[in-house]
């Protein structure tokens, strides 16, 4: 009993947070047209500008250049700032170009960052990393830090949907639909189609930037190895999963995806053996999930079916 | 003498070294404020690649496009538009993810549509407006009883009407059209016709694209004739029926009869 509540606290907790990200994806991919595969840079900024603006100035074996040693709202705050600045710069040069190229050159911009974070030491350690890193004491009304968290997770979650909700039910949701559906078009009535798309590229930025704070400070430790592509298929994976288009259709696919992944890594082994064959397993089916989603949509032919009625 | 809204001077565009306007000394011609001017011309004389150069969809390769005097030779398609020019397309354009009433609505230039109106909420107060406007457009083209339906419901002709609607919702000082008749039934032709009509006694600028003559030198005031890109002939509706260049290249024998 008590390991399933746990695992039911971890997929609210990551299932809040990446739903975070997811929904960012949905807004700047099934509303906003744009292919975003370099996701995981915007939350890696996050949580890494997280660290820096709360950590203590560097000393003994510390090879990082800043800490600011600011409370934990300060840092927050900085995340999305840091994620929302790091679209700015990536979204600028990139936003012209269509489609394919842009899911290539979103792509290199988040192996680049990576790369940076492996090898400027004066970021955050290098591939060490930031450790220890601050977070609030959240030890209050008896819950425990864990119950606190995953709490916290999920309200920026339910933050998330209710901005983008009410930015996308407003005359600007429904140019940013327009500008989707035909360029050509929603240029005829007047539409700026690059300060719309980058608005939105730089506005859904700031929310997976928030992410990559809350995601420091739950596991207390950033570094390279947990920003690599992978996050950013994961969400992708979650998106399609869930169907384009909704906020709701967002929030399952990630939740089930997070739940799918918790529940087998809880199955207990008897040998490490058993253990990584269950962990390529792991890999294995959700690649088979992907595809038959993708083929058949079951979950997007449902919010279809849903608006129609 | 009243000014001209549009002209377009020594235009000349080549796709891939063939001029498919302009030929070699550019296309010129020019819209007075509040003509209702037919641009007819054979397939492929090059009317609807005008209509591209001048809203800003494709540039020139040589030659000018001024609107009230401004050049728009730097302008984006999405300037121009806001500058008061309105256009349609030869294939309907609609935006299947909207309602038909929002694909008008989109059309309006909207304060509302802005990161700090969002923000605020502002926009709710004037978006009642919105809707009444709309609304009130589409009863003028006929579609008031498709308003919540999805546009891949609408027939062709419908969606012809709704892009129509959708830019006369935006009040445009000069408004193209590029084969608003073709697929639309008669009855909403006839609306058609007295709409431009109405648009015109306005004091609206307008530019139609036709193939059929009948419709249009009944309304137009002035016409010009498209022949490989090249202005062949321009004149009043009755000095183009008589015109002998027009009835070898573009009218034909059944006409003259
Ligand atoms: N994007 C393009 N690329 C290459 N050639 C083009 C392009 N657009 C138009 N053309 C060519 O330019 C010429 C003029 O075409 P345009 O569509 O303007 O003619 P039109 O007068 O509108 O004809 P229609 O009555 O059939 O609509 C044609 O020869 C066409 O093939
Ligand atoms: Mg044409």
């Amino acid at each position: 009993m008590n390991t399933i509540s746990q695992i039911a606290l971890t997929v609210v907790m990551f299932g809040s947070l990446f739903s975070v990200l997811t929904l960012s994806l949905n807004l700047q991919y099934a509303r906003g047209g744009m292919i975003n595969f370099g996701t995981v840079a915007y939350f890696a900024t996050g949580a890494y500008a997280y660290a820096i603006v709360t950590q203590e100035p560097p000393h003994g074996l510390d090879q990082y250049l800043v800490g600011l040693d600011m409370p934990w709202w300060a840092g927050f705050i900085a995340a999305g700032l840091a994620a929302m600045a790091f679209a700015i710069l990536t979204g600028w040069p990139t936003l012209r170009l269509r489609g394919e190229y842009l899911a290539l050159t979103t792509f290199a911009f988040a192996e680049m960052l990576n790369s940076l974070l492996v090898n400027e030491r004066g970021i955050g350690n290098g591939t060490v990393g930031l450790a220890n890193v601050e977070r609030p004491d959240a030890n209050i009304l008896g819950l425990s830090e864990n119950v606190v968290y995953a709490l916290a997770a999920f309200l920026l979650m339910l933050a998330t949907a209710y901005a983008f909700r009410r930015l996308l039910a407003s005359p600007y949701g429904r140019a940013v639909d327009a500008i989707r559906d035909d360029e050509v078009a929603a240029q005829a009535i007047g539409k700026n189609i690059a300060r719309l798309r980058f608005q939105v590229f730089v506005i859904s930025s700031m929310p997976i930037g928030f992410a990559g704070a809350l995601y420091a400070m739950i596991t207390t430790l950033v570094n390279p190895e947990l920003f690599t592509a992978e996050v950013t298929f994961f969400v992708w994976i979650a998106l399609v999963l869930g169907g384009e288009r909704t906020i709701l259709g967002a929030i399952i696919g990630t939740m089930a995806l997070v739940g799918f992944q918790e529940a087998i890594r809880a199955i207990p082994f008897e040998s490490v053996r058993a253990a990584e064959i269950a962990a390529s397993a792991e890999d294995i089916v959700t690649g088979i999930l992907f595809i038959v989603i993708l083929r058949w949509q079951p979950f997007s032919a449902l919010a279809r079916r849903r608006q129609a009625a | 003498m009243t000014r001209d809204l549009l002209i377009v001077d020594k235009v000349r565009k080549s796709f891939g070294g063939l001029i498919a306007v302009g030929g070699d000394a550019g296309l010129s011609f020019s819209v007075p404020e509040g003509t209702f001017l037919g641009l007819i011309g054979p397939n492929g004389a090059g009317k609807s690649t005008t209509f591209n150069l001048i809203s800003g969809v494709l540039k020139p390769t040589s030659g000018a496009v001024l609107l009230d005097g401004r050049d728009l030779s730097k302008a984006r398609a999405s300037d121009i538009a806001s500058y008061g020019l309105g256009r349609t397309f030869q294939t309907p354009r609609a935006f299947p993810s909207l309602t038909v009433l929002e694909n008008v609505m989109v059309g309006a230039d909207n304060q509302g549509e802005t990161l700090f109106s969002v923000l605020r909420g502002g926009w709710r107060s004037r978006e009642t407006a919105l809707r009444d406007k709309a609304g009130e457009v589409l009863e003028r083209v006929g579609l008031s009883d498709r308003i919540d339906d999805v546009v891949a419901n609408l027939s062709g002709g419908e969606l012809r009407m709704l892009e129509v609607a959708r830019q006369l919702v935006r009040d445009p000082r000069i408004l193209l059209l590029d084969e608003p008749t073709a697929g639309v039934d008669p009855s909403l032709q006839a609306k058609l016709s007295r709409i431009l009509v109405d648009l015109h006694s306005e004091g609206r600028t307008l530019v139609v694209v036709e193939h059929n003559l009948h419709f249009l030198l009944q309304i137009a005031d002035s016409i010009v004739v498209l022949q490989n890109g090249q202005l062949l002939s321009r004149g009043t509706p009755s000095e183009i029926k008589s015109d002998e260049k027009v009835i070898a290249a573009y009218l034909g024998a059944d006409h003259a009869a």
